[in-house]
């Protein structure tokens, strides 16, 4: 902006955002040009803000400074609560300042303001001594993706029995949008479980005291039934089994797999016992010989 | 009598109420509902907006179209407005006068405009972008403010009655954010009245706010105070009974606290308007 020139529209924008997310705040940010806010000229703020005696310009665009970063703080403290019960306020304060530096909201809905927060957590200095957050992240991430996904309709077990006895060994899976397998480096489903039962306990236990996840391959499904979103810790086998069948692997195929080990009618029980959940629970769309992923 | 499109008082559709709200009838006359909120591919609140939309009106009211910044209209989020907009079928689309975000990122706040030649001329263009975009009737809500700028040539009021005029768009005359800024930048809250186009008054909002001390706070989290209804009293006096609106987005109390309120609001427009015409159960000369 031209000294002395009144400014324009897009010259007064970007100013206002420059002030009012500049991390150490307004008056930092003009008082510190080399401060992360970048080198704001007072007389600049002079020329375009108005404010009186009773509130100065600078104190007026501070209540804006503050509504901008505790709006995106809340919204994520919403989006992940666990997150928070895990760090506590204070750091995960800190971590809300950090992420929202680098990765200032894109989207038009604050529905997608964590959409990178698991990537983010993953390689978050002052989180490593939290070396499981990047699996509990994607969990409370994938858990608010499964929340909208799209409606779909279900399969049921009536459908699947009328699947003719000579093909269905060649019948493929079509799961619902609003499905998700997540394989884990630690055990944060048991972790999650611990997080509620203290939550539950009324204050008495400090969910930030909760013993952090032990260091394991684990996975999970997660789902929607009712409108409601489930998730639960699954054994390697129905993992296994999941993945297949996502991958489109015929409903043969996983039998074979899931056989390893087993007899026959062992092998038959545990795969109709897995699928009749798999559609109980509705994360199937669809299954038969001609079903594309 | 009732304005010719007149919904009548509500309030806005909250998560914390949808159980309440579909359980059993609400004692309001229609509903608002937070566009974002419902452009999501599927889920319950899509499924919930389906079901209010089967027994009430709905109005469908944004914060992010962001219609006075210098970024470009965002034309994604304009396709899924329509798509919503088609879907529901609201008695209009509202958002704010007011820039959400520059250079691609968003500050989900409502920011203030300067009122200036150029910014009017900007601001009326996009208007006429998202109606036609839109091909249904479109409102605009003034915002509460905290800062001004030295170059703004006119009140705000008088820049919002020019962008409906030059744009034909409606006005969604927030009562509350009247009195706001008001205190905030020193002005009456009755020439803001007095400064807006009766004809296109579409809409009031009432809401409570926080006094901060050296300035009152928009936070929609306490009842509307009495000065506020008194200006609401006024509003209505000037515009007649629009459809009215009660909000409340935090520290949200029970579904019939809110009802109360917007039963208070029926009553004061009633109050304001005087008594109905006595019928007489025969026809007029």
């Amino acid at each position: 902006m031209k000294s002395g020139a009144p400014p324009d529209l897009k010259q007064t924008q970007e100013l206002f955002w420059a002030l009012i997310t500049a991390p150490e705040g307004v008056r930092a940010a003009i008082d510190q040009p080399s401060g992360r806010g970048g080198g704001i000229d007072p007389a600049q703020v002079d020329a375009v803000f108005a404010g009186d005696e009773n509130l100065p310009a600078v104190e007026r665009l501070d209540i804006y400074a503050n509504m901008y970063f505790f709006r995106l703080l809340d919204c994520l403290a919403e989006d992940f609560p666990k997150l928070r019960a895990a760090l506590g306020p204070e750091r995960f304060h800190n971590l809300v300042t950090d992420y929202v530096l680098q990765h200032p909201s894109e989207h038009p809905s604050l529905r997608y303001l964590g959409r990178r927060l698991p990537e983010f957590v993953a390689g978050h200095a002052p989180s490593a001594g939290f070396p499981f957050l990047a699996d509990l992240v994607r969990l409370e991430w994938t858990r608010a993706g499964v929340f909208d996904a799209p409606d779909s309709a279900t399969l049921t077990r009536a459908a699947l029995a009328r699947l003719p006895q000579e093909s269905v060994g060649e019948a493929r899976f079509r799961f619902v949008p609003a499905f998700a397998l997540l394989r884990f480096d630690h055990e944060v489903v048991r972790y999650w479980r611990a997080l509620d039962e203290a939550e539950a306990d009324g204050g008495a236990t400090d969910p930030a005291a909760v013993p952090h996840p032990a260091r394991r391959k684990t996975a999970a499904r997660v789902w929607r039934k009712d409108l409601v979103v489930y998730h639960a810790g699954l054994d390697e086998e129905e993992a296994h089994a999941l993945e297949l069948a996502l991958q489109g692997e015929t409903l043969g195929r996983i039998c074979q797999v899931l056989a390893a080990g087993l007899s026959p009618a062992q092998a038959t029980e545990r795969a109709g016992r897995m699928i009749q959940a798999w559609i109980d629970d509705g994360i199937l769309a669809d299954c038969g010989p001609n079903t594309s992923l | 009598m009732g304005h010719p499109d007149s919904l009548g008082h509500g309030v806005g559709l909250r998560r914390d109420h949808f159980d309440r709200i579909l359980a059993r009838p609400a004692r309001v006359d229609w509903f608002e509902a937070i566009s974002e909120n419902f452009m999501v591919p599927g889920g319950r609140p899509l499924d919930v907006l389906t079901r209010v939309r089967e027994r009430y009106p709905i109005v469908l009211h944004g914060v992010s179209l962001s219609i006075g910044s210098t970024d470009p209209l965002d034309d994604k989020y304009l396709d899924r407005l329509d798509a919503l907009a088609k879907r529901f079928e609201p008695a209009w689309v509202s958002d704010h006068l007011c820039w959400s975000g520059v250079g691609g990122r968003q500050a989900h706040d409502l920011l203030p405009l300067p009122y200036t030649a150029q910014a009017l001329d900007h601001v009326v263009g996009r208007v006429q972008r998202v109606q036609e975009r839109l091909g249904r009737p479109f409102v605009l809500e003034n915002v509460s403010s905290y800062v001004a700028y030295a170059d703004s040539a006119m009140p705000e009021w008088e820049f919002l009655a020019e962008v409906a005029r030059r744009s034909g768009c409606g006005i969604l005359l927030d009562i509350n954010n009247i009195y706001v800024s008001a205190k905030n930048h020193r002005f009456d809250p009755r020439d803001y009245i007095l400064g807006v186009p009766k004809e296109a008054v579409r809409q009031f909002h009432l809401a409570g706010h926080s006094n901060k001390g050296t300035f009152l706070l928009d936070t929609h989290d306490h009842p509307v105070i009495d000065e506020v209804w008194e200006l609401y009293k006024d509003a209505v006096r000037r515009f007649g009974p629009v459809s009215t609106l009660v909000e409340w987005d935090d520290k949200i109390p029970p579904f019939e606290r809110l009802e109360q309120e917007s039963i208070r609001a029926k009553e004061i427009q009633d109050e304001a308007l005087g008594p109905a015409p006595v019928k007489t159960g025969r026809g007029t000369a």
